[in-house]
């Protein structure tokens, strides 16, 4: 509810919703976190860099 | 010059009234042929006030056109558009012009119509318009200043009921209230089963007013099924879809004035109430064939 | 209390066009309870124009602050001090509170970040309802506690319309029909009588625009 409410907030400004996921795991799952890691990592490639331009520090 | 919508009410005939859209524009041509084809055929003809809140020509012009043609004209007033000043300016306007029947509505909502964006004015209800004529035929407006001179305005003062309102106390206690108000007149809004209407009228008889049916002219099976599941107040019995339904190919509309024409002659021949109102809407050339098919013209 | 919601961020991150540090003050009563404008809402919108500052090779310094309401001058001082650093202020408050800051600090832009919708109640989580529309003329007394004005999409006062529909208001299925609702109210309180009686037209006198009320303690007396 609050995540589909924060991927709304992510449409607003133009940043792709689904670069935001969910994942409900413990600490135990390493598995799971590391299928979850490169399941986004594909999203980001999928994607590209978004148009948000940090200037360098 | 036709006979006065209050002194057929007070004849005690089956008294049969139409109404008269006015369009959006200044093209008048249709109206005028409308006007000129139901006129003699009816004791009254209501001009609908932006109906359904889309914007039209106003109601007064074309209750004039239809007395200059020699009809009778029935002003319907809603409470939508205007406020309590515009509307008695509005009645005192008609009655100078001989416009002396008014159909009090409260009016649909501003956002059902064509102009979402307008600003509702609800003043006034249908109940207190009502009032509001009352207090004007005594001498003083709204606002209990007295009327300049001694000429005073008299109107024959109609109102609306939903017969078919579910639930249907609130909307007996408003029609109630409505007479109390000085409704002379009611038209319905529009009935097709005879059955629950006889009921409402063994109700309605208590009072002191004419009851006109509400007659719409069914032009298909899905337009009854559409009003059944959109329209509040409106119920169209099974077996009447299905008859609608049954209709050879093409002759729908055939059906449908059939079915009104019947309805129309049993509430006339058992003496249910005192007249119909026929809402032909985009219809208004068939309600002669209507007439005809009641056994009334 | 008051129920407000945020604009559509376009149209805020148009006002301040331009701007290269901006104030973004939220506001700690009603529109912090229906999650518009409160502490957390002020974050939210702050990184928000940041980040859409950043996607146009823009920078953009937003400072954010809650004060504990905007409709008090006693509260809006707390940030007399470093106003004067910022080019604009969004005030997050509702229309009231947007315009007293406005006021106190016309030297500087102040522009709304929501629009004030109603006064209302809290239905559930997440969920606020319209019950008041402030019209100086209250008549819950006899409509059972059910406001016409607030409720009936037409405000009438002898209702219901022709457009009620199974206790369900002509504008769609959604709204209850008020005048239904009153019915079954009183019907219940054994108290239908009230709405028997022809009530009177609204008076809309009593509704100055703007409204001015001083409590009698406070008026100048002979």
């Amino acid at each position: 509810m609050w995540v589909g409410y924060t991927k709304g907030l992510l449409k607003e400004i133009g940043i792709e919703p689904e670069r935001l996921k969910m994942f409900n795991l413990s600490s135990s799952m390493a598995p799971a976190f590391k299928d979850a890691v490169e399941e986004m990592i594909e999203v980001a490639k999928k994607l590209g860099p978004t148009k948000i331009q940090k200037k360098a520090a | 010059m036709a006979k006065a919508f209050k002194e057929a009410l007070e004849s005690g005939k089956f008294v049969i009234t139409a109404e008269v859209g006015p369009p959006k524009g200044v093209d008048i041509e249709e109206m005028k042929h409308h006007i000129e084809l139901l006129k003699d055929k009816v004791d009254g003809l209501n001009v609908t006030d932006n109906q359904s809140s889309v914007m039209r020509i106003s109601t007064l012009p074309v209750c004039r056109l239809i007395q200059e043609a020699g009809g009778e004209p029935i002003l319907q007033m809603t409470c939508r558009d205007k406020n309590r000043l515009a509307l008695q300016s509005e009645l005192l306007g008609a009655y100078i012009l001989g416009i002396k029947n008014v159909l009090s509505l409260t009016g649909d909502y501003v956002t059902v119509g064509d102009h979402v964006d307008a600003k509702p004015v609800f003043d006034l209800d249908s109940v207190l318009l009502l009032e509001t004529m009352k207090g004007l035929e005594e001498g003083k407006d709204f606002a209990g200043n007295e009327l300049k001179g001694e000429a005073r305005p008299t109107f024959c003062k109609g109102a609306i009921v939903t017969p078919e309102a579910n639930p249907i106390e609130p909307q007996l206690l408003k029609f109630e209230k409505k007479i109390k108000a000085g409704a002379e007149f009611i038209q319905t809004q529009a009935i097709y089963d005879l059955d629950n209407f006889k009921k409402f009228m063994k109700y309605a008889r208590q009072f002191d007013v004419k009851i006109m049916a509400g007659i719409v002219l069914l032009v298909s099976a899905g337009m009854a099924k559409y009003m059944n599941a959109n329209v509040p107040g409106i119920f169209v019995p099974k077996d009447l879809i299905d008859e609608m339904a049954g209709a050879e190919k093409g002759k729908a509309l055939a059906k449908g004035i059939e079915i009104a024409g019947r309805m129309i002659k049993t509430l006339k021949d058992e003496n249910i109430c005192d007249g119909v109102h026929i809402m032909a809407i985009g219809k208004e050339g068939k309600v002669p064939d209507i007439l005809a098919e009641a056994g009334l013209s | 209390m008051i129920v407000a919601e945020r604009k559509p961020f376009e149209e805020i991150k148009a006002m301040i066009e331009g701007c290269k540090k901006i104030l973004v003050v939220g506001c700690g009563e009603c529109v912090s309870v229906c999650m518009a404008g409160g502490e957390k809402e002020v974050q939210i919108l702050a990184s928000q124009l940041r980040l859409a500052f950043e996607e146009e090779g823009k920078e953009l310094e937003a400072g954010e602050t809650t004060l504990v309401r905007q409709c008090d001058k006693e509260y809006l001082e707390k940030i007399k001090d470093n106003i004067d650093d910022y080019d604009a202020v969004i005030s997050m408050a509702c229309g009231a509170g947007v315009q007293f800051l406005a006021e106190m600090y016309d030297q500087k832009p102040v522009y709304p970040a929501l629009n004030t919708q109603f006064i209302g109640v809290a239905e559930r989580e997440g969920e606020w309802s319209e019950r008041c529309r402030a019209c100086s003329d209250c008549v819950l007394a006899y409509t059972g506690g059910i406001c016409p004005v607030a409720i009936c999409a037409k405000g009438l006062l002898n209702g219901p319309c022709g457009g009620t529909n199974d206790g369900k208001c002509e504008l769609s299925k959604e709204k209850d029909c008020a005048w239904t609702l009153i019915y079954n109210r009183l019907d219940k309180l054994g108290k239908l009588d009230n709405i028997r009686k022809i009530f009177p037209a609204k008076k809309y006198s009593v509704q100055t625009t703007p409204g001015r009320r001083i409590h009698e303690a406070f008026k100048e007396k002979e």
